[in-house]
């Protein structure tokens, strides 16, 4: 192995494609995007520079709204974090201790990440619909009529109507993760803190949650990144709409730069994204080590 | 054992190469390959009118063959706007006229096929069906079909309670009160699908602003969007919508789920385009109760119940990029030609080109639908492909925000002018 790793050819030699694929299908565009973000121009015809313009236009404009996609995507990240993660995680934890039908329960709650989001988005429009949907005929069964709602239609309902079926979606990749994570700690330490008298709950606490936060880590890492580019679900229930309501960064980007051929403002809106992005990921990483530290 | 690694390496790396090559080739077949994008997928109303085109354009020249590529409409949008740009089009592409091909037209990337519109052709499709299709002066493309915006109606409910089809917007709203009185929601419609809700607001302004002053502010050419012609149709939208004359959740149903509620006779009436008579037949049990008619009109003193929104919009293409202009020009032509037949008598659009075939076995909507676009006073281009994209994108926006109230018709109309005037 030390030979492999002296031998500067061999590093290019195995270096050398992924290096390349990376930098021309990631750096090179994001590089692009951002020349992009500095001009005005519809895609096809002439370009005109006109430097942090869209930059400008991004945070006064009101008919854009794009301020209000920020605080959209920050309540779904928040969600992602605060929901979604301990609901994985307390299903890792109990899916792990060799309950029956362990297997089939991992499976069952890991297939809505295997499935198409498409083919989710569809499901969970029929589970919405004001006139069959299982929602509104639960509530009309129940005599509740006054609680029935159009979810996906009312502007106060279709943000969180959206974010559902989200965070439900990938609660079993977080749980896969995670009960991987607990399964791969030696049972050794659990045996010896049960001879010296810990109960349950204490292993849990002082044991086995300690062992898995680089786990913990690594799934914070990917809701809140996963959450602030979130787009297909959105896109396939409401596309961001009604007027705006359930609209996130990368939905307003998509119908910038699309449905009205403004590919400037929508590469700045992408370059935020990405700034985004890279920003909580380096301060969750950050927060983590101080911690462990 | 080194060098049976590095042997294995570079038999790999070979073999990828090769594999890389063989991949770009493609065939080498004889005779001469046209490939055509269209929006007409296997569930599309136009897909066997495309096909039996396809075939008969085939039939006639021996050794051309076209490859024929279909997208599903929204995503096509999109492929269609990245094509353009990255300089990949087809041969043949579908698009949409006026506007919306403003941009692609612009950068160069499509050819001029003035040429190929030879006398035969001028005698069947005249020139004022490719409007849309022409640019500062010269034909970039043909179109096929001829759809307007229409009310169709459910026949048996409105004569369940004795009414009459309405030609004043006061006559609508006391139809739709009767409806709303009977427990009866009167209009399909679908706001989630902007386009749909389009349909209406679009047909609606131009019924009381009248065709010449829809056109020439919408395409900049003169006056304001900030007028009371304009705030009056908006204001009609928002009166509508509060009597309760629309569909409950249509702010979240898509077009399918909206227009389902029409044919299975929940609703008796739905606003949008002609081709939903060919849907009729198909998706309904009794096709025969249901009748087409015109949109009402707001102010008689600038519009005519015989002036329409729409008109020939769909349209063929030629990429300036193509290997072959001639076979292509032509075809753009012959094809559109077979199109609108077949398509017409399919009942799944209204022929643009001349009928010189026997029709009398095209359903009974899409043949009166026909008379009204063949009696039509004038024709006016949807506001979402009249306008360029960026314009089009923020009226539909807006449109939802007029929908549910977050801006008055007023602040809608004032919006749209400052859209405008940018």
């Amino acid at each position: 192995m030390d030979k492999v790793m002296k031998n500067k050819t061999a590093i290019f030699l195995f270096m050398f494609p992924a290096a390349l694929l990376f930098t021309t299908i990631i750096i090179i565009p994001i590089v692009m995007s951002g020349y992009y973000s500095l001009l005005k121009w519809n895609g096809f015809t002439d370009v005109d520079f006109i430097g942090l313009g869209n930059y400008i236009e991004l945070f006064t404009s009101k008919s854009a709204g794009f301020p209000r996609t920020i605080g959209n995507v920050m309540l779904f990240t928040a969600m992602s974090v605060f929901i979604q993660l301990p609901i994985a995680l307390a299903l890792a934890l109990i899916l792990s201790r060799k309950i029956r039908g362990e297997k089939f329960f991992v499976a069952v709650f890991f297939f809505p990440v295997l499935m198409s989001t498409v083919v989710i988005g569809q499901l969970w429009m029929k589970i919405y619909n004001p006139d069959y949907g299982i929602i509104n005929s639960a509530l009309r069964f129940l005599g509740l009529e006054s609680l029935t709602r159009v979810w996906l239609g009312d502007q106060n309902t279709a943000l969180m109507a959206v974010f559902i079926p989200m965070l439900w979606q990938y609660i079993g990749y977080h749980m896969l993760l995670m009960y991987a994570g607990v399964k791969s700690i030696p049972v050794e330490m659990k045996e010896a803190s049960y001879i010296d008298g810990a109960t349950e709950l204490q292993i849990t606490r002082y044991i086995t949650i300690p062992l898995l936060k680089p786990v913990i880590r690594v799934c914070v890492i990917f809701a809140v990144t996963g959450s602030l580019k979130a787009f297909d679900l959105i896109y396939v229930l409401t596309k961001g709409g009604p007027a705006h309501a359930s609209e996130v960064p990368s939905t307003l980007m998509v119908s910038m730069i699309f449905l009205r051929n403004r590919y400037g403002f929508g590469s700045s809106i992408a370059i935020f994204i990405i700034f985004i992005c890279f920003f909580f990921a380096i301060l969750i990483k950050k927060i983590f080590k101080t911690e462990v530290d | 054992m080194k060098s049976a690694v590095k042997r294995a390496l570079a038999v790999l790396t070979v073999l990828a190469v090769a594999f890389s090559l063989a991949a770009c080739g493609g065939d080498s077949s004889k005779g001469t390959t046209l490939v055509l994008w269209s929006i007409a997928t296997e569930s599309d109303a136009f897909h066997p009118a495309y096909t039996k085109a396809i075939a008969d354009f085939e039939a006639a020249h021996e050794g051309i063959k076209i490859k024929h590529e279909t997208f599903e409409n929204e995503s096509y949008k999109t492929k269609i706007k990245s094509a353009v740009s990255a300089n990949e089009l087809p041969d043949i592409f579908f698009t949409w006229g006026g506007g919306f091909s403003q941009a692609f037209v612009d950068s160069g990337k499509v050819l001029a096929i003035d040429k190929y519109y030879t006398d035969e052709f001028k005698a069947q499709l005249s020139t004022a069906a490719l409007g849309n299709a022409t640019y500062n002066g010269k034909i970039y493309g043909s179109v096929y079909s001829t759809p307007v915006s229409v009310m169709f109606y459910n026949k048996k409910m409105f004569d369940k309670y004795n009414l009459k089809v309405p030609v004043t917007f006061d006559e609508l709203t006391n139809v739709c009160q009767t409806f709303i009185s009977n427990k009866i929601q009167p209009f399909g419609i679908s706001v989630k699908d902007t386009w749909v809700l389009a349909m209406s607001h679009d047909a609606l302004t131009l019924k009381s602003a009248g065709p010449e002053k829809v056109k020439s502010v919408l395409t900049k050419q003169g006056g304001s969007y900030n007028d009371p012609d304009f705030i009056e149709s908006a204001k009609k939208i928002k009166e509508l919508e509060s009597m309760g004359a629309y569909l409950k959740g249509a702010t979240g149903l898509t077009n399918d789920e909206a227009s389902a509620q029409f044919y299975n006779g929940t609703v008796p009436m739905y606003i949008t385009g002609t081709w939903m008579a060919g849907s009729i037949q198909t998706d309904t049990e009794t096709p025969e109760d249901f009748d087409v008619a015109p949109i009402p009109v707001i102010n008689s003193n600038n519009a005519k119940i015989t002036d329409f929104m729409g008109g020939a919009s769909d349209t063929l293409m030629v990429a300036a990029s193509t290997k072959n202009p001639d076979v292509a020009g032509n075809a753009a032509f012959e094809l559109t030609r077979s199109i609108s037949k077949y398509a017409y008598l399919d009942g799944a659009g209204i022929a643009a080109w001349k009928v010189d075939y026997d029709d009398s076995a095209v359903n009974p909507l899409t043949k009166k639908s026909a008379e009204y676009a063949k009696g039509a006073t004038s024709f006016t281009l949807w506001f979402d492909t009249l306008m360029a994209a960026e314009d089009a994108g923020e009226y539909l926006a807006l449109l939802q925000e007029l929908y549910t109230g977050n801006v008055t018709p007023e602040e809608f109309a004032k919006h749209m002018a400052d859209q405008l005037g940018k």
